[in-house]
């Protein structure tokens, strides 16, 4: 083994042990946020900053407490999916979805990157549970919002496959390509989830992971699909007969 | 004339307050991938690179390897300023021209501009 190859693995291994994220996965996702807020800290500690500034600052740590917050809640979640009872109930994932850019707009601007919902004119329902699914398109967000390019929009976007069996529901960045090397390691990863899903080399995977187990408790999987200026993450989720009774 | 620095950093705040720690003495671009560093490596001409390891897209070991192969840019001295500092050992990375490594998750702002300023 090469030395930087074992460097690469030794950074990356040891992520998932047993089929479960390992303390040290969550450790890793948590420790970026962390490091960031203290470093923002201790600079307004120090008080030389102009209160424009300090300002935008402040809003910095807010919104990267709001999203560590968020990798905590669903890595609770996570751990409690076989013991907790959960509802799928036909849900209007376009509602769903207009929530989740209203509650992620402030943070896409403030990158200054924007995410909007691709509008369908015909209602589209879909058999999950609404606090997962919601929690998977979150997840594919900011997994979408760390590698968008700048002034770019993530799109979240609804589709019915599969003859309408099946509802799509994808996150598309525009950023830099996935390499061919790690779309075929995505690739065969997702292929087999759940299990160690390393999405970008800055990810330890733990949040496509989260979502893949998710995904599977509501009887859907999770997906991606390489482009050449980004890629989407989606979930594919079985549709509701309801409107077809109507 | 001021030393110049370049940050490679894909998490735009971090690479932000970097900029804000170092442009005081120094004269400061920030990129934001491996890619982009080495057409900014180019452009730049950088004294010094503080660099970190996961990046989006590719690993530092894409930069330093790069660098390592072209003999006018492989000694510029090099930081790795990582949350995985604990993971690597000097003696790994050394021989690509990183001269300190920087734990993010320790470091004091200020810690920065020492280290620039201990490999210039």
């Amino acid at each position: 083994m090469s030395r930087e190859r074992g460097i690469n693995e030794k950074l990356r291994g040891g992520v998932f042990h047993d089929g479960l994220p390992s303390i040290i996965a969550a450790a890793h996702e948590l420790k970026s946020p962390l490091a960031l807020v203290r470093q923002l800290s201790l600079m307004l500690e120090s008080g030389d900053i102009s209160d424009s500034e300090a300002k935008r600052m402040l809003r910095q740590i807010s919104l990267t407490s709001e999203k560590a917050l968020r990798l905590t809640s669903d890595l609770t979640r996570s751990a409690r999916l076989e013991d907790a009872m959960f509802n799928v109930e036909p849900i209007n994932p376009q509602q769903l979805c207009e929530d989740i850019v209203h509650e992620l707009s402030p943070l896409f601007r403030a990158h200054g990157r924007n995410v909007q919902l691709t509008q369908r004119k015909h209602p589209l329902l879909l058999i999950a549970n609404r606090d997962l699914l919601r929690r998977i398109i979150m997840n594919f967000s900011d997994n979408a919002l760390n590698y968008a390019g700048t002034d770019s929009t993530v799109r979240i976007q609804i589709n019915a496959i599969n003859s309408g069996k099946t509802i799509r529901l994808g996150v598309r960045d525009y950023g830099p390509a996935l390499s061919s090397d790690m779309w075929r390691t995505l690739r065969s990863k997702l292929a087999s989830s759940p299990q160690s899903v390393h999405a970008r080399p800055q990810s330890s995977g733990l949040g496509l992971y989260i979502a893949s187990q998710f995904a599977e408790a509501m009887n859907g999987s999770i997906g991606a699909i390489r482009h050449h200026d980004g890629a989407t993450f989606y979930v594919d989720l079985h549709a509701s007969s309801q409107l077809s009774l109507l | 004339m001021k030393t110049k620095v370049l940050v490679v950093e894909d998490d735009k705040w971090l690479a932000e307050q970097h900029e804000r720690v170092l442009k005081t003495d120094y004269e400061v671009k920030v990129s934001f991938s491996a890619i982009s560093a080495i057409g900014d490596i180019d452009d730049f001409h950088p004294d010094v690179i503080i660099l970190d390891v996961l990046l989006a897209g590719n690993t530092a070991f894409t930069l330093l390897n790069e660098l390592k192969s072209h003999s006018d840019i492989g000694s510029i001295p090099i930081i790795l300023c990582t949350n995985l500092a604990s993971d690597i050992e000097m003696s790994d990375v050394s021989h690509y021209g990183v001269k300190r490594i920087l734990d993010k998750s320790l470091m004091e702002p200020g810690d920065l501009v020492g280290a620039v300023r201990s490999v210039t």
